[in-house]
């Protein structure tokens, strides 16, 4: 068999191989189609819960199919966007009323969510020793996770919970970067 | 190395299928190296590298064709089974454990295509034996059936030119010179005359 047709083969195989992978991460992100389904049906605005839920799934399943590091991250960083997502979703249906009136406890659940979320992603990359693209993978899913319901109030509340993320990240990156002489 | 050698297909599925898993055995012990090389870039394969892809194809693509070339005798047979167990190894290859050895992970897929294959061939070697048989046995009836309408038609001879214009009559539905009761009567005659004259030519009925 010449060197063309080998090529020609080889190109197929590999065809095949990403549809291989594809296939595994059309399959192994459906769980993540269940919560968004689940918070959008939950939430106070469905539709941007949806648009997040649906960047998440793509990002999520893109991420799978690339493989090493943010293959990796995936499961870290859906698990940790759960916590805000949940205590958000949860947070919607409790008002604080004082004299001025009542509002939501939507921004101050994001933010707990949020540092809750950092300090898990934090712990697992350093025991893990992940790179950096695993920090980012994780990190991104897990915001993209949490804003489905901290998208209650509006951007605020994403805020609310980046804010609290970064915070939660703090200890865990100057653990990373002192090699573990950090707090 | 054990060659399948049978010339009749059945056989030679037979003597590969029982040779096949000895093969992938076998395999893995002369090329250790090789083997013990595919691993570490089969998990590496699995886990996203694209780097290892290449690689990956020189170890495996040799090997899966020697093993279908020797199960199937045909090197387009073998092309095509190689191609499709490659297919499937690395459309698999997410899924690969790395507990278990790649190589005979791999060859087995191989032998089982191979194996496919070969049922293949084996079924279609019998549809086109039974069509064989089908169309003998149509030649045979109609040869048969040629002789005895020429037996017919030459005992037909031997009676009367009413006999004759009675029976043509009867099989070919041409008009006839009487009708009704006369033509029957006529018919039952003449099928008399003819089943003797038949008898009389050729001692049966």
């Amino acid at each position: 068999m010449d060197s063309t047709n080998l090529e020609q083969i080889q190109r197929r195989l590999r065809v095949a191989y990403e549809f291989g992978r594809l296939r595994l991460a059309l399959v192994g992100i459906l769980p993540v189609l269940v919560i968004v389904a689940i918070a959008a049906s939950v939430t106070h605005r469905p539709m941007s819960a949806l648009w997040l839920g649906v960047a998440t799934v793509t990002i999520g399943a893109t991420m799978l199919w690339y493989g090493r590091e943010p293959q990796r991250a995936v499961l870290p960083g859906i698990a940790a966007g759960l916590v805000p997502l949940v205590l958000a979703l949860r947070a919607n249906h409790i008002h604080a009323c004082g004299l001025d009136g009542c509002s939501t406890l939507c921004v101050p659940a994001c933010a707990l969510g949020g540092v809750v979320a950092g300090l898990a992603i934090a712990s697992v990359g350093n025991q893990r020793r992940a790179g950096p693209l695993f920090w980012l993978s994780a990190s991104g899913l897990a915001l993209l996770t949490g804003a489905m319901g901290c998208a209650c109030v509006g951007y605020s509340g994403i805020a609310g919970m980046a804010i609290g993320f970064g915070a939660g990240m703090v200890p865990g990156l100057l653990r990373k970067a002192f090699g573990g002489k950090g707090p | 190395m054990v060659i399948c050698c049978a010339s009749d297909a059945r056989a030679a599925y037979a003597s590969c299928v029982a040779w096949a898993p000895a093969y992938a055995a076998e395999s893995a012990e002369v090329t250790a190296d090789a083997d013990s090389a595919l691993d570490p870039l089969m998990a590496r394969l699995a886990d996203g590298d694209r780097s290892a892809f290449t690689p990956v194809f020189e170890l495996l693509w040799p090997r899966a064709m020697r093993l279908c070339t020797s199960m199937l005798k045909n090197d387009a047979d073998a092309t095509d089974a190689a191609q499709q167990a490659m297919t499937k190894i690395l459309e698999r290859a997410s899924e690969y454990d790395r507990r278990r050895p790649a190589m005979p992970w791999a060859l087995a897929i191989a032998s089982w295509e191979c194996r496919t294959i070969l049922k293949r061939r084996l079924r279609r070697r019998e549809v086109a034996d039974e069509a064989a048989g089908e169309s003998a046995v149509g030649h045979e009836d109609e040869h048969v059936q040629r002789q005895l309408v020429e037996a017919a038609l030459a005992a037909m001879g031997t009676l009367s030119e009413t006999d004759r214009e009675t029976l043509i009559a009867t099989f070919w539905e041409e008009a006839a010179s009487a009708s009704g009761a006369t033509l029957r009567k006529r018919r039952e005659r003449a099928l008399v005359r003819l089943r003797s004259a038949f008898r009389r030519l050729y001692g049966l009925d």
